[in-house]
């Protein structure tokens, strides 16, 4: 038994310690937002925070995870209230099927979180391992951008 | 935050009972709320069911409304008016539009919905959008061929307008007026005279009990307010929360999940193995051999994963262990004819390779199968719910009734998705075991086991008068081509949207790599070795591109895509030196492109800076929607131009993951200009309209820039 942090929840997983956080969190724990893309780290689809930074969680043995603060994509928006990537994703229209937009998603909040207002060659580096295969990348460059000006704006 | 944000998200959550709600009404497949699992404990967030996206909230569109806070949704006091198997109203107004057709990123769950919204003067705020099961009241429910809308324009829009008949009908018994002094608009319908009103769901109960007319009045385009609107997809809150459900998200109480352990090389089979190891890692259940290998099944896919590595399997050499792309490309040489004679004042030749593609969607294959004593069910994100059904129930010897296919959205498709392999497997492997099963393709199984674009060799002839007219065009291709449809389906597929004579055959060379359906098809090599083609008779003739190909344009309506392409990009305007500008065309489902590219050529590095893309696909029913499949089609033709293949070595594809098969990052991503072409045309299609014509305007600015011809895809350093 091993106890994760989750979304601020502490939770408990019967799963052997090298089993990767994605497969633990899809199929035990049934927070199937974060996907499965490739499993071998190139694609970025699993992507999640742990302790803020963003990670693979299809390279991240649960033994690594024990002790640590997960976020997934179901607890990215907080209080109810949507993340502004989230909102800006919704207007800008980013998604085609839909699939990588968690872990675009994922990968975006934690570059905001660093970086108010990431430069192009910003969102370039830490969106890079991040494909969609649907080619979306145009609106993602919007939607994190919008998200920045609308955070400033509440600021 | 601001407050509506906060009203948005909760709106999210309220649509879920919204929409079991409505299944509980009975007009929609009540298979799919029986199979709603039971929440398991620990999870803190919304609960993965099989029900195909059902927290699709309801759609938006900017600038976004606020939406009125969520009220307690009180239970429809009768049965829904559903007139057609498109539309369900409750009485509480709430309108359910099911969509037949499988979305896998093309956006026809928000298109095809806006079609019947309009004819029936829905709010679409207040639009429920669900998807169908297989069921053949929807007719063909296969996507592809870009013709979801070419098929639907004109069936939605009847159906929304005949159910707005009905309800016109029915509010003019209840309020004893003229229908024709009634008006409809956001679902409500006003008696301006006596300043009467009733909303649709007051209606429902009369209005089910009408005919469904045969026909009725459809708007007037002038009329339209949803049609033509840039409308943001349905689903997007339910993605940009991780809540849309796809195949790979479905979870059954006693589901096991199973992978298979697939032959080293084409044609090769199990000759023996030995389980033993395999089920020794916990978690595995069970090991039984299938059609295409042997199956893992496990509480997990993690155990699954290590059960198929500890899995011990003697495989029989198949004959292809020695096949490699060279072979390959040897016998398409070898089987390729030559381009007939011609007697012209110049004569020009060339010949075209093109490779292999994956179409690697996001999501890996998978599917959930249920195989019970006389019956099967299905959740599955397929691009053919008819074809799924029909698998199944030819498997288990079931007729089709008996088989349920619920569709999920799709993780992209490309074509992929229209096959039933996964489909199979999963069936097989629930059979075997007794227990719902969900088949997972890891992202190796998906890029070495998959069916792909067939490769392709062309070899051209053409001639040009003593003024430079193009005189002849003979073109022939080898290829293995796609099933039993090999060089037919190349050749037919080859024509020219322009005055050219184009004497085209091809020849089908079979190779033991599966080929399937790939964005475009065929002219997706054909698209890029004739407009390829076609600039190297221009520069041969020293005229510029874009005039020989409006001078040359069969259609107005492509010559008025070239012009306008041309003309956004700033077609003959200067650029720094090793920067090009090239142009292409293509014609195809009803609808027309034209694409201009700008790359800069550094070395051995191709940069793309800008695609300009003019197209003109009929009425334009979602321009958002449009755009981005001319965004994705670039995406596809950058990543195919300059990345992509998958080659063959001992019998095997090469290529595992997006680490070797090359695909575009968010940083080699063009900035893409999409213009369309105001038309009241009927809308044609536009989901592969544009990928053939990127690929050959990227050779051709590679040539203005560099002097370089590209004639093998993709591009290699040493060809620049
Ligand atoms: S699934 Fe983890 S990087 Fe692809
Ligand atoms: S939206 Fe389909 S992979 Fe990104």
């Amino acid at each position: 038994m091993l106890q994760l942090t989750i979304n601020g929840a502490s939770q408990t997983v019967d799963a052997p310690p090298d089993m990767p956080l994605l497969w633990a969190l899809r199929d035990i724990l049934g927070l199937t937002g974060t996907k499965y893309g490739c499993g071998v780290g190139v694609c970025g689809a699993c992507t999640l925070h742990l302790d803020g930074v963003a990670v693979r969680s299809c390279q991240l043995p649960l033994s690594a995870a024990v002790g640590k603060t997960i976020t997934t994509i179901e607890g990215l928006a907080t209080n109810g209230e949507l993340h502004p990537l989230q909102q800006a994703w919704i207007e800008a229209d980013v998604p085609q099927c839909g699939y990588c937009q968690v872990g675009q998603l994922m990968s975006a909040a934690a570059l905001l979180a660093k970086t108010a207002r990431p430069s192009d060659a910003e969102i370039d580096a830490a969106m890079n391992d991040n494909i969609c295969r649907c080619g979306t990348y145009q609106r993602i460059r919007v939607a994190i951008k919008q998200a920045a000006d609308a955070t400033e704006a509440r600021r | 935050m601001k407050p509506i944000s906060r009203r948005r998200f909760l709106k999210l959550g309220a649509g879920t009972s919204l929409v079991l709600g409505v299944y509980l009404t009975g007009c929609a497949n009540e298979s799919l709320l029986q199979a709603i699992p039971t929440p398991p404990p620990p999870a803190p967030a919304p609960i993965p069911s099989p029900v195909p996206s059902p927290a699709a909230a309801a759609p938006t569109a900017p600038p976004m409304p606020a939406p009125s806070a969520p009220a307690p949704t009180p239970a429809p006091t009768g049965p829904a008016f559903a007139p057609s198997a498109w539309l369900a109203i409750d009485t509480n107004g709430v309108a359910t539009i099911t969509v037949g057709k499988p979305d896998m990123g093309q956006g026809v769950r928000t298109a095809l919905a806006m079609l019947l919204a309009e004819e029936l003067e829905l709010d679409w705020q207040n639009v429920r959008v669900e998807q169908a099961p297989a069921d053949r009241r929807f007719g063909n429910q296969m996507v592809a061929g870009s013709a979801s809308m070419r098929q639907l324009y004109g069936p939605l829009r009847q159906a929304g307008a005949s159910a707005l008949a009905m309800l016109l009908a029915a509010a003019a018994q209840q309020l004893q007026v003229d229908a024709a002094s009634l008006k409809a608009e956001k679902g409500i319908i006003s008696h301006a005279a006596s300043g009467r009103s009733l909303r649709y769901g007051e209606l429902v109960p009369v209005a089910r009990t009408l005919p469904v007319p045969a026909s009725a009045p459809l708007k007037a385009a002038e009329h339209f307010r949803l049609i033509g609107k840039p409308t943001p997809r349905v689903d997007n809150a339910a993605v940009a929360t991780g809540q849309a459900i796809y195949g790979m998200d479905v979870r059954l109480p006693t589901m096991r999940y199973a992978v298979v352990a697939r032959p080293p090389s084409f044609g090769s089979q199990v000759a023996s193995f030995n389980a033993d190891s395999a089920k020794a890692v916990p978690g595995v259940t069970d090991v039984v051999q299938i059609g295409s290998g042997v199956a893992v099944v496990a509480s997990n896919t993690w155990a699954a994963f290590k059960g198929r590595e500890a899995l011990q399997i003697t495989w029989q050499a198949g004959p292809y262990g020695q096949l490699d792309s060279a072979a390959i490309a040897e016998s398409l040489r070898a089987g390729v004819s030559e381009p007939a004679a011609a007697s012209a004042a110049q004569l020009v030749e060339a010949s075209y390779d093109l490779p292999y593609l994956a179409h690697a969607p996001m999501e890996p294959m998978n599917c959930v199968a249920d195989v019970r004593a006389d019956s099967c069910e299905l959740w599955v994100g397929t691009q053919s719910p008819g074809g799924a059904q029909a698998a199944a129930a030819r498997m288990l010897g079931l007729p089709a009734e008996r088989v349920t296919v619920n569709v999920t959205l799709l993780g992209g498709g490309f074509g992929r998705r229209a096959d039933t392999d996964f489909v199979e497997e999963a069936v097989a492997i629930s059979q075997a075991v007794g227990a719902p099963v969900k088949l997972v393709w890891s992202r190796a199984d998906d890029m070495q086991h998959g069916s792909f674009r067939p490769i392709s060799h062309h070899r051209l002839r053409g001639g040009l008068d003593g003024q430079g007219n193009v005189v002849a065009w003979s073109h022939r291709i080898a290829t293995p081509g796609i099933g039993g449809m090999g060089g037919q389906m190349a050749a037919s597929n080859a024509r020219l949207p322009y005055s050219i004579r184009a004497d085209v055959d091809a020849a089908t060379v079979p190779q033991p790599v599966p080929t399937w359906f790939w964005r475009a098809v065929f002219s997706s090599q054909n698209g890029f070795v004739n407009e390829s083609f076609l600039d190297e008779l221009a520069a041969a003739a020293n005229r510029d591109p874009f005039t020989v190909r409006r001078d040359l344009a069969q259609s107005p309506r492509l010559r008025t895509v070239l012009e306008l392409a041309a003309e956004k990009a700033g077609w003959g305007a200067a650029l720094p030196a090793g920067q090009g500008r090239g142009i292409a065309a293509h014609v195809e489902y009803g609808s027309f492109a034209a694409v201009v590219a700008e790359v800069r050529v550094d070395g051995g590095a191709v940069r793309v800076q800008r695609v300009v893309v003019a197209v003109d696909c009929g009425v334009a029913v979602n321009p958002l929607s449009i755009a981005a499949q001319v965004e994705g089609c670039v995406a596809d033709g950058v990543s195919t131009t300059l990345k992509s293949a998958i080659t063959i070595a001992g019998g095997q594809v090469q290529q595992t993951s997006f680490a070797d098969y090359g695909w575009l990052r968010i940083g080699e991503m063009p900035v893409v200009e999409t213009h369309l072409v105001p038309s009241s045309e009927e809308p044609g299609g536009i989901g592969e309209l544009v990928y053939p014509a990127v690929p050959p305007a990227l050779a051709n600015a590679i040539f203005a820039a560099s002097d370089r011809r590209v004639r093998r895809l993709p591009v290699r350093a040493e060809d620049l």
